[in-house]
């Protein structure tokens, strides 16, 4: 394992790496930290993963972030030669969160794009599955956002209706009809 | 074939074999669409599975989870650090430890805080100790899984003395709540070390007994050798972790890749399996025990004297940044990423849990195999829907 690699190394190298792709490099609590922008971000994950130096071979997660004014996908990356984790944010518009699906790199991102997308409402283009995963599939909000609120029925949704109401019985008296 | 939507209602027995491609019949094949679970006992919680079946003959899975999914992404936006610390325990529900030590390596490396040697000790002891309670629920309910009740019993008899110490440092069984941001909420008291001492004397013998129950077990062999093969490129390349990606031989254990607190002080090793078989999972299980049991050994030679936690305030408001931080839990790496604007609860809380990868992986490794046999792969994997679903 090569322990001496520092973060400044990897930065450097990344700057190499990515020149003219990623937008900024930068590092947090031990984390080197790659903005990417939305059109190059297959291209920025394939040049990390199948560098020599860097290795990134290792999916760990993707998910997203709200940031009100924006959202963001995080991904997260680690590689087996060296203990330098890589971050690549991606900025998204809140209103059309739309990126590319990083599952024709990764096998394993699909769980975790479908994951972000059921909390977040990320479309991940050319995702093989684009389905919700936790949450029920019929669901109307993408309750991560931070203005998610819960669908609350309304009183005509929770109206009583004739056909649910129990059949009455010989010599019941009648029900009180509900408004 | 089309896939079945998450509710699997709407293609549940409309598509065996009929329906045409471009106007011509498809020959009728007997396929079979069968629903597994979510209350099957043997999917290890709330998993559900959609099975097309040929006669015996898995031909696709789909697994749908969700079904204990609490938002706990979400609640932790609305909770302060210390209340939502008494929540992570209830993620992955057999490795509590595990789940509270990420979240608070997290809080404390934003903070920089630096803790007291003493409090690092405590944490690599109790975290051993439920790593074993984890395993043995793992190869107990793994072997319950295959048809065999014994090593149930004997898994869940030792398991229960392993209760016994983490309760006497915790308070607890289960929802353990014991870390803190700076330490830990408790100092052991003084019956523990003579008690530990008395369990790690006894225990390896029983692993001992285990394997002379299980391992060499011609039934045992014949149902898991050769089964759920994971190649190791594919496991790296999903992202498995714990051990099942060590299983595959690719020596990955966090504790040595990357050592947290004080592990690199203690020497163990790191067990791999050669074929990435179902075998090769339970071996790993059994083997990294007796690892356990040598780590707390060592940890309760060399344990400091001195305060278990530092002082922080009752309000915690950690720097405005985002932050990784996993650790080596029992079913491999749960991570914490954690971004926080500098106010008093976490801006965003993700969590990254080894199980939720493992499932992801089920399809392919099912597909093509007997339905008896996903049992049997399906239980090697040690997947637990608490932390999957979160």
């Amino acid at each position: 394992m090569n322990r001496s690699f520092t973060i400044d190394e990897a930065r450097t190298r990344a700057h190499e790496l990515l020149e003219g792709l990623a937008v900024a490099i930068s590092h947090e609590h031990g984390v080197m930290v790659i903005e990417a922008a939305a059109a190059y971000l297959v291209e920025t994950m394939k040049i990390l993963r199948d560098d020599e130096v860097f290795s990134f071979k290792y999916f760990n997660f993707m998910g997203g972030a709200d940031y009100l004014d924006h959202l963001e996908a995080v991904y997260l990356l680690r590689s087996m030669l060296h203990p330098v984790m890589v971050e690549i944010r991606v900025r998204l518009d809140r209103d059309a969160p739309v990126v590319p699906s990083v599952t024709s790199l990764w096998e394993g991102a699909n769980w975790h794009e479908r994951e972000a997308y059921d909390l977040f409402g990320i479309t991940f283009e050319g995702h093989p599955d684009p389905r919700r995963i936790l949450s029920r599939p019929d669901m109307d909000v993408f309750p991560c956002l931070k203005d998610a609120r819960p669908h609350r029925k309304t009183r005509a949704e929770w109206k009583w209706t004739a056909l649910d109401a129990p059949k009455r019985l010989p010599g019941e008296p009648p029900r009180r009809e509900r408004s | 074939m089309s896939s079945p939507d998450a509710t699997g209602r709407e293609n549940m027995g409309a598509e065996a074999g009929r329906g045409e491609v471009d106007g011509r019949p498809i020959l009728s094949m007997e396929e079979m669409l069968l629903n597994m679970g979510p209350q099957h006992p043997s999917t290890h919680g709330v998993l559900r599975l959609i099975l097309h079946l040929d006669g015996e003959l898995v031909i696709s899975v789909d697994p749908v989870i969700g079904y204990l999914h609490r938002g706990m992404e979400k609640i932790a936006e609305n909770r302060t650090y210390l209340q939502m610390l008494a929540m992570m325990s209830r993620m992955d529900y057999l490795s509590g430890i595990f789940m509270e030590w990420a979240y608070v390596r997290a809080v404390e490396d934003l903070m920089d805080l630096e803790l007291p040697p003493r409090a690092e000790y405590l944490r690599v002891i109790t975290a051993e100790l439920n790593r074993i309670m984890s395993h043995h629920v793992a190869i107990g309910d793994f072997m319950l899984n295959l048809g065999s009740w014994t090593p149930f019993f004997w898994t869940f008899r030792d398991r229960e003395i392993a209760m016994d110490l983490i309760e006497m440092v915790t308070g607890q069984r289960m929802m353990y709540n014991y870390m803190r941001v700076g330490g830990v909420r408790y100092d052991l008291p003084d019956e523990f070390e003579p008690a530990c001492r008395e369990f790690l004397d006894y225990f390896p013998a029983k692993i001992d007994e285990y394997e002379k129950l299980i391992t060499y077990n011609e039934i045992f062999l014949s149902r898991t050798l050769g089964m759920g093969v994971i190649p190791p490129h594919e496991a790296v390349s999903q992202g498995l972790s714990g051990p099942n990606l060590r299983g595959s031989g690719v020596k990955w254990d966090l504790r040595r890749a990357e050592p947290y607190s004080v592990y690199d002080e203690f020497d163990f090793e790191v067990p791999v399996g050669t074929w990435g078989d179902a075998f090769d999972r339970y071996k790993c299980r059994i083997e990294e025990m007796r690892q356990s049991v040598r780590i707390i050994r060592q940890a309760l030679d060399g344990l400091p004297d001195g305060p278990v936690n530092v002082k922080t305030p009752p309000m915690l408001r950690p720097p405005a940044g985002s932050i990784y931080r996993a650790v080596e839990s029992p079913r491999g790496e749960w991570g914490v990423y954690m971004v926080s604007n500098g106010g008093l609860r976490p801006w965003r809380l993700k969590m990254r849990d080894a199980s939720f990868v493992a499932i992801s992986m089920l399809p392919r490794l099912l597909a093509g195999n007997k339905i008896a046999d996903l049992i049997a792969i399906g239980g090697s994997l040690d997947v637990l829907m608490g932390g999957t679903d979160r």
